[in-house]
């Protein structure tokens, strides 16, 4: 409940300020303040979108036209009455909605492009312009919708109901972002790959959270109908969306209350200077816009006063999260097939990878795969792991014919990757990261930082043999490769996977720390609960720990046999001393 | 026919930044009104219509290479903040024109007037000329790019700029030029579409989304940057005339963006 103190404190103090502030100002700022109230509504959504998760998105500015034009279709067709407006919200809000889905579709899939979702974030705008534009006297084409009848409120109802939206919504969001939940957003901008490695539907998480956005953008267009009595094509324009997020940019983006204040104070002073000196305005704006960007990317606001971002901004936990053992799986009976791979291929264009490649491992075994460079090892792993890598062949995983489902699904049936350069989420603490790893398992609350952290007795075993459970609330970005190495491992073993994939697990750790970890490997095989696939160049490290050794060379298998066996044989001597066999 | 010409000429600057830069130029409708701009000055100083075309383009260049110092340098490991500091850049120079000509929408004259009989058709000589203007552009790139040892430098920046900065290939150099000439070629753009439209403050901005749309589907290559024009904009053409011309407005950004759900790495590969 703590963390929920200062986001309420702050709500209330805003609250009471909206309430009182009319009486101070005079009429004309209150009508302005009610637009820039609005706005900045809006580029609070961009803000969720761009600064947190790393959309850089221009297409809000639909939705906001959306909802505008649902309110003002409604109340012209129809005319006004209560029930009128609530079924006109509601089209609002569907109408954003269902925009939102066919964005995020065609914008998030396996692969997608940052650079690509934003060009259909353009894309939508321009789309939605034209439509209004085509719509003839149903939309009132280019000079837009006035004239129909709204609730009869004054301005400073208005500015008390516009004004208690914006409170409301920021105070949400803001706590939204805050918690743990919120901090999926966050690796998301950090490291997608590794999200979807850790059993995250990325594409799903990125709908949603644009959905959700896309609502809030509507229902300030549906208020600004309200409230101005005009709408025009140019609010859902590709141009007010850049708007957005020029103002984000100067508000500074990522810290959400920037963004608001900052929307706020343009959109008021524009009011003001337009009138009188329109152009030189504009100019100024894109200019101060430019040095924004190249010299202060955090905004203007954040760099105004490092007082204000320590209270604005999610504080580091001063207290990480407690660690706490989670309840252990227990152990199958039996040594169950756990990969079987049958005839996997995989070229590029002519250059065949891996030529047909079938073996199978249980649980209880620790596999090496080992080989020069170029044998297709990683490529190995790859496909493994992802569905669509490979060109022919079966997987399966735990019994499951991985088909061709991406990452996500293969860690549902129980996998889990480490990557050859550990893939951390930077900006996270060590404990938010272990959390985004356990997501999985413990369903992150949306509003609140839960105190304690669930974790299974392996991951507790590495922190500790490596330190990190002393570092818990410091960044990732922040340590050493070899940390960062541990960590990675730590966050794999917290999905409590039963296939565990490690291409070079142990590359940048000091001896004392590979010791260990292979002792940790080796005792999780042993319970029978794992089944382990090692790619190493360590030929050391493969021999004191591996139960089997399966030697590749030019995406063939050569050899699959115990240590020994490998060893002694003379044709793994003649492919390591570069004779061809 | 035209419009594809003149996409293609659009497009072709916005290309070769692209490709060396892996940067969207989001200013070059900026360069492009500039360029329009210079042609209109050029005109109204009565000057022949034809010298219009390089003062156009050494306008188009000086802006760029001034841009590419002291905006887009600092900002090539943050590529989308690029594309957000080259919008503001957009928007400066609109409204810098605005202030210096005002917003009223302008006409220049063409140099070439007249219709040339061709299999039977009469057509604006203006509109032909255009045609040959953007193969005219078309060839000289390939030839920069593929016969001049500025090409091959450039070719390697746009494969593996760590390598070819390592093999002693001034990949600042290589930049600096790319950007200054792709300016350049929206500048020649701008002038080269005026007489056929009118020149106002914001004419670059349907012409950039077109143009960005059309570089994104076809990745870094010339050869399907002008397959790519020829097809969106014989398709906007036709979808004009059989349905509206809103609908043809948009055909390209839809289009492209389907393609791009479908093909992601564009028509190239």
């Amino acid at each position: 409940m703590k963390a929920l103190l200062r986001p309420m404190l702050f709500g209330v103090a805003a609250l009471i300020v909206v309430a009182v502030a009319p009486a101070f100002l005079d009429d004309y700022t209150v009508n302005i303040l009610v637009r820039s109230f609005l706005f900045a509504a809006v580029a609070l959504s961009v803000d969720v979108l761009w600064g947190t998760t790393g959309f850089l998105t221009f297409g809000q500015s639909a939705f906001f036209g959306a909802g505008a034009y649902a309110a003002a279709l409604c109340f012209t067709r129809y005319g006004y009455s209560p029930e009128i407006a609530v079924l006109s919200l509601l089209a609002a809000i569907g109408a954003a909605a269902i925009v939102a889905l066919l964005q995020g579709w065609l914008s998030f899939y396996q692969g997608a492009t940052p650079l690509y979702a934003s060009v259909v974030s353009l894309v939508v705008p321009v789309v939605a312009t034209q439509i209004l534009f085509s719509g003839g006297t149903f939309t009132g084409s280019s000079s837009g919708l006035t004239g129909y009848d709204v609730m009869d409120l004054s301005v400073e109802d208005w500015f008390h109901l516009t004004g208690a939206f914006l409170v409301v919504v920021t105070v949400a969001v803001w706590v939204f972002v805050r918690s743990d939940a919120g901090r999926v957003l966050v690796a998301l901008r950090d490291n997608e790959t590794r999200c979807a490695y850790l059993g995250l539907s990325v594409p799903k998480i990125r709908i949603a959270l644009l959905v959700g956005t896309a609502v809030i953008a509507s229902v300030a267009g549906w208020l600004y109908a309200g409230s101005s009595g005009v709408v025009a094509p140019e609010l859902s324009g590709f141009v007010f969306g850049t708007e957005l997020v020029i103002w984000v940019a100067l508000g500074g983006r990522g810290t959400l209350i920037g963004p608001v204040i900052g929307t706020i104070a343009i959109d008021v002073t524009s009011a003001y200077l337009s009138g009188s000196l329109p152009f030189l305005w504009k100019l100024l704006l894109g200019i101060a816009f430019i040095v924004v960007i190249v010299a202060l990317p955090e905004g203007l606001i954040p760099a105004a006063g490092a007082r204000l971002r320590r209270l604005f901004r999610r504080p580091h936990q001063t207290t990480p999260p407690r660690l706490t053992l989670a309840p252990a799986v227990p152990a199958p009976a039996t040594s169950a097939v756990a990969v079987d791979l049958h005839d996997v291929r995989r070229s590029f264009g002519s250059l065949a990878v891996l030529r047909g490649i079938s073996f199978q491992a249980r649980l209880g075994e620790l596999v090496s795969l080992v080989g020069p460079n170029g044998a297709g090892k990683t490529t190995l792993m790859r496909c493994l792991s992802d569905g669509a890598e490979r060109n022919g062949g079966r997987v399966l995983l735990n019994g499951h014919d991985i088909a061709s489902l991406p990452p996500h699904r293969c860690v549902a049936f129980g996998l889990g990757r480490k990557f050859q350069t550990a893939l951390v989420f930077d900006t996270l603490t060590v404990a938010e990261c272990l959390r985004i790893a356990r997501t999985r398992h413990d369903r992150p609350s949306l509003w609140r930082q839960a105190d304690t952290l669930a974790l299974p007795e392996a991951v507790l075993q590495i922190l500790r043999a490596t330190g990190l459970d002393k570092a818990l609330g410091t960044k990732a970005g922040t340590h050493s490769h070899g940390q960062k190495q541990s960590l990675e491992l730590a966050m794999v073993m917290a999905l409590e996977p039963s296939v565990v994939l490690l291409d070079e697990p142990t590359a940048g750790l000091t001896r004392q720390e590979r010791i260990q970890i292979g002792a940790i490997l080796t005792g999780l095989v042993a319970t029978g609960r794992l089944c382990l696939l090692l790619v190493e160049h360590d030929l050391d490290f493969v021999r004191e720990i591996s139960s089997r050794v399966v030697v590749l060379h030019q995406g063939a298998l050569v050899l699959d046999g115990t240590v020994e066996d490998v060893v002694a044989s003379d044709l793994v001597r003649s492919i390591y001393a570069g004779e061809s066999p | 026919m035209t419009t594809s010409a003149i996409l293609f000429t659009v497009a072709a600057g916005l290309l070769i930044v692209f490709g060396v830069m892996k940067i969207v130029n989001f200013a070059h409708g900026g360069f492009m009104t500039l360029g329009a701009y210079g042609g209109l000055v050029a005109s109204q100083l009565g000057l022949s219509p034809w010298l219009g075309l390089p003062v156009a383009f050494m306008a188009g260049a000086v802006c760029g290479a001034l841009v590419e110092r002291f905006v887009v340098r600092p900002l090539y490991i943050r590529p989308l903040d690029a594309i957000l500091a080259t919008w503001g850049l957009g928007i400066i120079i609109g409204q810098l024109l605005t202030l210096g000509f005002g917003r009223e929408v302008q006409f220049v004259a063409p140099p070439l007037t007249g219709t040339i009989d061709f299999l039977g058709e009469a057509y604006s000589a203006y509109r032909l000329f255009l045609i040959l203007a953007a193969m005219a552009i078309g060839g000289v790139f390939t030839w920069l790019l593929t016969g001049t040892r500025l090409g091959l430098a450039t070719n390697a920046v746009i494969l593996n700029e760590d390598l070819a900065r390592g093999l002693g290939i001034n990949a600042g150099l290589v930049r600096f030029a790319t950007f200054s000439l792709g300016s350049g070629l929206a500048g020649l753009a701008g002038a080269l579409i005026t007489p056929l439209s009118s020149v106002d403050p914001n004419m670059g901005v349907p012409w950039l989304l077109n143009a960005f749309m059309l570089v994104m589907v076809s990745g870094s290559s010339l050869g399907t940057l002008l397959a790519a024009s020829v097809l969106l904009g014989g398709a906007q053409v036709v979808i004009s005339s059989l349905f509206s011309p809103v609908l043809g407005g948009l055909t390209i950004v839809v289009l492209a963006a389907l393609l791009l759900r479908i093909r992601p790495l564009g028509l190239a590969r």
